[in-house]
């Protein structure tokens, strides 16, 4: 079945009206990983920009048509693993799914996030990366990239500033804790990102299936909004974000470009990095080489 | 099981966890409570345990693998002292305004600073304003009725709320006494089986849990909250009745009174003091002095009502607080036993007293002390603090 | 259990729960009434590919038939469909004045 005829014959397990921004392609991304996994989920979505817009409800009402709760910021996958284990204990197959911004996965949550990875808790964890406290105003997370504008690294009215410390390489990491199941995702690749919902799935069953998602933020970034796939292309095709996988401990790269475009292709769309000079757009080509280099020395062993 | 054992306390806690049976136990080792967790996990290994266990990686872990577990719908138990219990702050507020019946047995130690790993209660003190449960007790024997006792009242369907059963570190924790230890089979009768409707995290029920609430929805919520607490004051009582009734054993509920029949003036305690309280209260007696004790097992609800009943008569009480309650100038029970009798009336004197801290003894003779200024006292008195070179004032 | 009848004289219970539940049905919100510009599909131009309904965020192109429509309830205009189609087949039209 082709992936148009796949998506439109599974339910839309999320309100149909929920506040997330013109053109968010994290909500995209939610309803297109919730079709895939299906109403057989308890989704747990913390504090951000998900939460925020209305997915976990207001009030006495519910926003998504399966079980879906707020864990804390710090401890998504702990609440996750406690609920996981109760359902394993009384002999029931169910999806327990966390729905995290970077910043419940790669700052605060982090502690929990190690602790499930390690004791092989069998949850899927999938993170939106939109390189920021997206939700309350913009404000820095440790996956915030290099030079970044953001509401807590702003630029001086010099011209000068942004985020000095570069991006955690948190797929890399996740990777190195020997998970069941570890993939990088764009919504802008939404066959290979349903591929790869439907492998975290059959992964679950050995242990942590985690998924990290990349979303350029329309609104904390400056990306105008129909250009919200095109700018996640790019992510991909400039080798900023490569999409790849580690099943088993084994790499493999998913789209690798003979001719990946210039880095600044992608920059020069976001008003984030408008102000950087062109040293620091050739630092930045420079640490995107670096790191594709070394994904592809992984992948060959 | 057998009919009695000699044992510490952390080993009672854990065989009535074993007793139990919950369904899921998530915890981290910290001194005092290390053996509880290692005395699980043998028994699980022997296969005695049947719960599922998850050796997490710190206490924020546990308390968050034990929420996720009882919105699932689990049956639950933990363990911890002090520093971790500081560390699970944010779950733990969490888990009584979720209306989770989460059970955690406490083993008091004081709080850092100054680096210490003693006893002392101020642990689960700092956080009796989170909304749980909370019973202090007197010996090992009573550690283990408790905890079975804890899922009984924590489960009711008039409070579902989580609770406490806080003993004290080194003084119970690790000294042995005979326990007599009661047949699993009348134990799962006695606590049944926990179903919850309330809040539930299941596909088959779907709903929201904890979405984003307003003002007025959550005053109505806290209000809920409030009445249950109230609740629990009888359900404390009619379970210790029961437990009576079942297993031979009472504790007399909220609080124990002892020899407070004919008392003139009273001496008020709480945790593992009391065992030097009561010896004191029984050598005063013979020399004609008419002391009563108090023993104040729930601190959360507050037994206010029998707290006035109790002291109706008494001319004079002084209270024995091995806390400190910083801002006030005495320990914490002493301001709440103030503030219950507020409401009744009568403002006889009263002396607080502060001792015991981080592993100090409270002796016989600490006590003995403390029940004759108590019954010299003719208005309030400024605190006392019980120390070894014995007796200075605040 | 609290039964919904208990009340005090200042409070009357919005919620029959004890616990903070989300069980009353779904919030959705009229996401509609945002946009200020409206995606229009020209059915002639469309080749049928599907990347429109595939990049929609709000799940408002559906496929009927063998058709791609537009639903307008929770369209909130973002112009990604126009932006990606690959054959010019949707233009963005300011919405109609009320």
């Amino acid at each position: 079945m082709n992936i148009v005829d796949k998506l439109s014959s599974k339910e839309d397990m999320i309100s149909p009206g929920i506040s997330a921004c013109i053109g968010c392609n994290v909500e995209l991304t939610l309803r297109t990983c919730m079709k895939v996994l299906g109403p057989n989920t308890i989704l747990a979505v913390p504090p951000g920009c998900m939460g925020g817009v209305g997915v976990v409800g207001w009030d006495m009402m519910t926003g998504a048509n399966c079980p879906v709760f707020f864990p804390l910021l710090d401890n998504p996958a702990s609440m996750l693993a406690g609920i996981k284990l109760y359902y394993e204990r009384i002999g029931r197959k169910v999806n327990v799914v966390a729905f995290a911004g970077d910043g419940a996965t790669v700052d605060a949550g982090f502690q929990c996030l190690s602790g499930a990875a390690e004791r092989g808790d069998k949850i899927i964890y999938i993170c939106y990366d939109n390189e920021g406290y997206m939700n309350t105003g913009y404000q820095r997370s440790s996956a915030t990239s290099k030079y970044s504008w953001t509401s807590t690294t702003p630029v001086s009215i010099e011209g000068r500033g942004g985020k000095k410390e570069h991006k955690k390489d948190f797929p890399m990491i996740m990777a190195m804790h020997d998970i069941a199941y570890m993939a990088t995702c764009s919504p802008a690749f939404i066959q290979d990102m349903v591929r790869k919902v439907e492998k975290a799935m059959e992964k679950q069953e050995e242990g942590l299936a985690y998924i990290h998602v990349f979303n350029p933020c329309l609104t904390g970034w400056g990306i105008k909004s129909e250009e919200s796939i095109e700018v996640s292309r790019l992510s991909v095709e400039t080798n900023f974000f490569p999409l790849y996988e580690v099943i088993d401990g084994q790499f493999k790269i998913n789209k690798e470009y003979r001719n990946p475009k210039p880095v600044k292709d992608y920059l020069s769309k976001i008003k984030k990095y408008s102000h950087l000079n062109k040293e620091e757009i050739k630092e930045i080509q420079e640490i995107v080489d670096e790191k594709w280099d070394r994904l592809k020395k992984l992948a060959s062993l | 099981m057998q009919e009695f054992d000699v044992i510490n306390g952390n080993k009672a806690a854990a065989i009535a966890a074993a007793l139990v049976n919950p369904d899921i136990i998530a915890a981290y080792p910290i001194t005092p409570q290390t053996p509880v967790v290692e005395y699980l996990t043998q028994f699980a290994a022997d296969g005695i345990l049947k719960s599922t266990m998850s050796e997490v990686e710190s206490e924020l872990s546990a308390m968050s693998v034990l929420t996720g577990a009882s919105l699932a719908g689990a049956r639950t138990f933990t363990a911890t002292s002090s520093q971790g219990l500081s560390l699970m702050y944010e779950p733990y507020f969490r888990a009584s305004t979720l209306r989770l019946p989460i059970v955690m047995a406490i083993v008091n130690r004081e709080m850092i600073s100054p680096q210490t790993v003693w006893g002392g209660p101020q642990d689960s003190i700092s956080v009796r304003d989170a909304g749980w449960l909370q019973i202090y007790v007197e010996d090992n024997q009573e550690i283990l009725d408790m905890i079975i006792q804890a899922f009984k009242i924590a489960e009711n369907e008039d409070v579902l709320l989580p609770i406490n059963i806080c003993y004290d570190g080194f003084y119970l924790s690790h000294m042995t006494e005979k326990v007599f230890i009661p047949e699993q089979e009348k134990v799962a009768k006695f606590i049944g089986k926990y179903e919850p409707e309330h809040i539930i995290l299941d596909p088959e029920r779907p709903m929201a849990v904890d979405p984003l609430t307003n003002g007025d929805l959550l005053m109505e919520y806290r209000y809920k909250h409030l009445l249950s607490q109230q609740k629990a004051l009888k359900v404390i009582d009619d379970v210790d009745k029961e437990f009576e009734y079942l297993f031979g054993r009472s504790y007399g509920g909220l609080i124990e009174e002892y020899r407070m029949n004919d008392a003139e003036t009273a001496i008020l305690v709480m945790g593992s003091m009391t065992g030097a309280a009561k010896e004191a209260v029984d050598i005063k007696r013979k020399e004609g002095i008419k002391i009563g004790l108090i023993k104040i097992r729930a601190l959360r609800p507050f037994p206010k009502e029998r707290i006035i009943k109790s002291l109706d008569k008494v001319k004079a009480f002084g209270v024995v607080d091995r806390n400190v309650s910083f801002g006030w100038n005495t320990g914490v029970v002493y301001q709440e036993i103030k503030s219950a009798l507020y409401e009744s009336g009568k403002a006889v004197p009263s002396i607080p007293f502060i001792g015991g801290l981080g592993g100090e003894d409270l002796t016989v003779n600490m006590m003995m002390e403390s029940v004759d200024r108590i019954n010299s006292i003719k208005k309030n008195h400024s605190t006392v603090w019980l120390t070894e070179s014995n007796g200075g004032e605040a | 259990m609290i039964k919904s009848q208990e009340r005090v004289a200042f409070m009357e219970f919005k919620s029959k729960y004890i616990a903070p539940v989300g069980a009353d049905g779904v919030y959705v919100i009229n996401t509609g009434d945002w946009r200020t510009i409206r995606p229009v599909l020209n059915q002639d131009k469309c080749i049928k590919c599907g990347i429109c309904f595939m990049y929609c965020p709000v799940n408002s192109i559906v496929k009927e038939d063998g058709k791609f429509i537009i639903k307008y309830d929770y369209c909130k205009g973002c112009g990604i469909c126009a932006h990606e189609c690959k054959s010019d087949a949707i233009v963005m039209v300011q919405e109609a004045e009320k």
